[in-house]
């Protein structure tokens, strides 16, 4: 196997480049939604049988085994050639999750199956009752002999059309702290009782879903980690999902666009114009050793705890700060749904606008990471 | 004071930086109170010779510098841990200006009999010279136009040259036939006027004056001088900014105590959620400000081009000056009006601030070389 992380930076750069450049569907690039399955499956089979669908995974799961500064470089590179993103909470959320907390049954289960495509997952969490107060959720799983019996309603769930398994957070327990009573346990979607139902977003696309169980049956060794520990293992996981979400990679794929889109406008002429870009362009610079200084944490061993908020919020304003300029330089094709034709591509300046307004709600509204940053690194009185 | 930044939570120092930082640390606890600010504000040279004296007995002075000079050659990463302290402190002292500026230009030049026979003195802290560079306001280019040097004599105008008034000596860019040239011109030359400026930080900023100065011994020929200076200079604004980042962690760890000890409507300020924002908000910009600083060392300490170090060092010195700025800004506004009086020390941090993100260029002058540079 190569070791990926012994080669210099300019040929891991040259090799990744090359092989995008062989393998990966021209129309697939720059695209501002979502992929679903049957757009991408393709992508990420190709992925897959090369070996490099879980490049921050060790290498002995399946992964790439790549530290921290190749690991970065490869979002770089996959960004700058405009790759989309497959649904991927298998290699970014559950499998992580499994390395660490799973047992060796559920790793040897679920780790390969990610791997090969055969299993796509989704994440129920946030319910109609539960969003920013999750801890609050009322999904019930109630022992029937080695089952569960799962009654509830999850939603905000992302690309669920296209998943066959979900990782869920459950009620187990009713009594004392809420958080205290919460399952993490892994549902395939095909068992019966369940329903998915899309739900069309402000840009009109069906990236979410409603998940309804109704006297759903779910094997009780489908529990990760123990019952009612649930809520530590998710905290946990939104650790990772922080950590993702700090990533400047969506910031850099706005970013690129905007210069696209500037480009083929003339925008470079005007003094004002690239005042304004520099800005953006530094926020994301900024933004990319920061990160790469919580990534060295982890590269480390070591553990990241609430301050990773501050990527999150750092990163989502910035991406809309930047839609916000392209918006602008748009002029009347701001009110246009279609892509705009710019230079050999085309970029949709409101699909751009439209598609940075969640970023700052999911995983924690922005106000919601600055509530923690202010209790648990500052230190600010209740 | 407890330490708010992230510094101890997540980042890594060598046993030896743990050392230098501490002792950086004990060195600014001999004065929390800042009367050592206080007491050389506004008052020629605007700085303190005995704490001068100190950090050259602490060996600080010759952090940067190669050891046949008698330096000690470290690197940027350790230097910054003693300028993060140094802008806490608000100490009175040149060092971005001397330490870094005058000693890093010297070393950079090709005249070596004067660098073995100067350098040792400045380190040792017996010998203090201050660069004369800057013609323009808000010029980053180091090219001499208005000081020529012809026969001999040199004349001509330098601004904003600072921390001045303890300077035994200037080192002077001048234009020559060959190109831009520099000179050293003792402090009493003849011809040689200085004129100051008080700074609202209580420091001073000089503007010399060239009337048929005769030129001192050449430190640098026109085939280094510009590359000298300027790289010099790019160091001695990573220097500023560590400064800065001091600057505005301090300020902010002021406040964050302040808003926790307040009492209004019978509750601490600090539990109020716009407040919480606002400060988390102050946080955030220190953590990246400091995180640049981190990616800025790390690249002045490999093998980076000079194009490659201009780049970062305008990344950095954007970001540490506006975030020096707005955090001790919004640190006036949390501590209210306590906050507008002299005698309550958060405003000196705002002054030091206002001072540092603009010398040897704003945010906007180094937005601007960065976006001529890297776009």
């Amino acid at each position: 196997m190569t070791d990926y992380n012994a080669m210099t930076d300019d040929d891991f750069r040259k090799m990744l480049y090359n092989w995008l450049v062989e393998n990966y569907p021209n129309e697939l690039r720059f695209l501002t939604e979502r992929m679903h399955w049957d757009e991408c499956g393709d992508w990420y089979m190709t992925l897959a049988n090369k070996g490099w669908l879980a490049p921050g995974w060790p290498t002995e799961h399946g992964g790439m085994g790549l530290d921290a500064n190749k690991l970065l470089i490869l979002m770089e590179e996959f960004e700058d050639y405009g790759v989309g993103r497959t649904p991927d909470q298998g290699m970014t959320m559950i499998g992580p999750l499994l390395i660490q907390y799973g047992t060796q049954e559920q790793r040897e289960r679920y780790l390969p199956k990610i791997l090969n495509g055969e299993n796509i997952w989704c994440q129920g969490y946030s319910e109609p009752g539960a969003g920013s107060d999750l801890a609050s959720l009322r999904t019930a799983a109630v022992r029937d002999g080695d089952d569960y019996v799962v009654n509830g309603h999850k939603t905000w769930t992302t690309l669920a059309m296209d998943a066959n398994m979900i990782f869920t957070l459950v009620r187990t327990n009713k009594e004392g702290k809420k958080q205290q009573g919460i399952t993490f346990l892994l549902i395939p979607l095909d068992t019966p009782g369940i329903t998915v139902r899309p739900i069309y977003n402000l840009g009109m696309h069906d990236e979410f879903a409603e998940v309804f169980f109704d006297d759903v049956r779910v094997p009780v060794t489908n529990v990760v980690g123990k019952e009612n520990d649930g809520w530590t293992i998710a905290k946990a996981l939104l650790g990772h999902e922080r950590i993702f979400i700090g990533s400047p990679k969506m910031a850099s794929l706005a970013m690129n666009r905007l210069k696209v889109l500037a480009e083929s406008t003339n925008m470079f002429d005007d003094p004002l114009f690239i005042e304004r870009y520099t800005v953006l362009k530094l926020e994301i610079e900024d933004l990319s050793a920061a990160y790469t200084r919580f990534v060295e944490v982890l590269k480390r061993g070591g553990h990241i705890g609430a301050e990773v908020s501050m990527l999150k919020i750092w990163n989502t304003e910035t991406q809309q700060r930047i839609t916000d300029l392209m918006l602008d330089v748009a002029g009347e094709n701001c009110g246009v749904s279609d892509a705009i034709p710019a230079g050999d591509t085309a970029v949709s300046a409101a699909g751009e606008f439209i598609g940075a307004r969640p970023t700052t709600i999911y995983g924690g509204s922005n106000q919601i990471q600055r509530n923690i940053l202010a209790k648990a690194v500052l230190k600010l009185p209740s | 004071m407890e330490d708010i930044s992230l510094q101890s939570r997540i980042d890594v120092l060598s046993e030896e930086q743990m050392m230098i930082q501490d002792s950086a640390v004990a060195f600014i606890a001999q004065d929390t109170e800042l009367k050592k600010v206080r007491e050389n504000r506004f008052v020629q040279p605007g700085y303190d010779m005995q704490t001068w004296a100190e950090m050259a007995e602490a060996g600080w002075l010759g952090f940067l510098m190669p050891e046949e000079y008698d330096g000690i050659d470290l690197t940027f990463s350790d230097l910054s841990l003693i300028l993060i302290q140094l802008g806490k402190g608000l100490v009175p002292a040149p060092f971005s200006a001397t330490a870094v500026l005058s000693a890093r230009t010297i070393v950079k030049t090709d005249n070596e009999s004067f660098k073995k026979a100067r350098l040792p003195a400045l380190i040792s802290g017996e010998w203090m010279p201050a660069v004369a560079w800057q013609e323009a306001r808000a010029t980053l280019d180091v090219k001499a136009e208005n000081v020529t040097c012809a026969d001999g004599k040199l004349n001509g105008q330098k601004l904003f040259v600072p921390d001045a008034g303890g300077a035994d000596a200037f080192i002077v860019s001048a234009a020559t036939a060959e190109g831009t040239v520099l000179y050293v011109v003792e402090n009493d030359a003849s011809g040689l006027s200085i004129e100051y400026a008080q700074r609202v930080d209580g420091g001073f900023y000089a503007t010399l004056t060239f009337d048929n100065v005769t030129a001192g011994e050449q430190l640098a020929s026109a085939a280094v001088a510009e590359q000298a200076l300027a790289s010099a200079l790019d160091e001695a604004r990573l220097a500023a900014s560590a400064e800065l980042l001091g600057v505005m962690t301090r300020a902010l760890e002021l406040t964050v105590d302040y808003l926790t000890q307040r009492v209004q409507f019978d509750k601490p300020i600090g539990s109020f959620q716009s407040l919480q924002h606002k400060a988390v908000d102050l946080f955030v910009l220190s953590e990246i400000s400091r995180s640049v600083l981190l990616h800025t060392t790390a690249l002045f300490d490999g093998e980076a081009s000079d194009k490659e170090r201009a780049i970062a060092a305008s990344q950095l010195k954007s970001r540490c000056g506006d975030a020096a700025l707005q955090i001790t800004k919004d640190a006036i506004q949390l501590h209210g009006g306590i906050g507008y009086t002299d005698e309550c020390n958060i405003g000196l941090y705002l002054k030091k601030a206002m001072y540092l993100s603009s010398l040897w260029g704003n945010p906007s002058a180094h937005r601007n070389r960065y976006a001529s540079l890297a776009l």
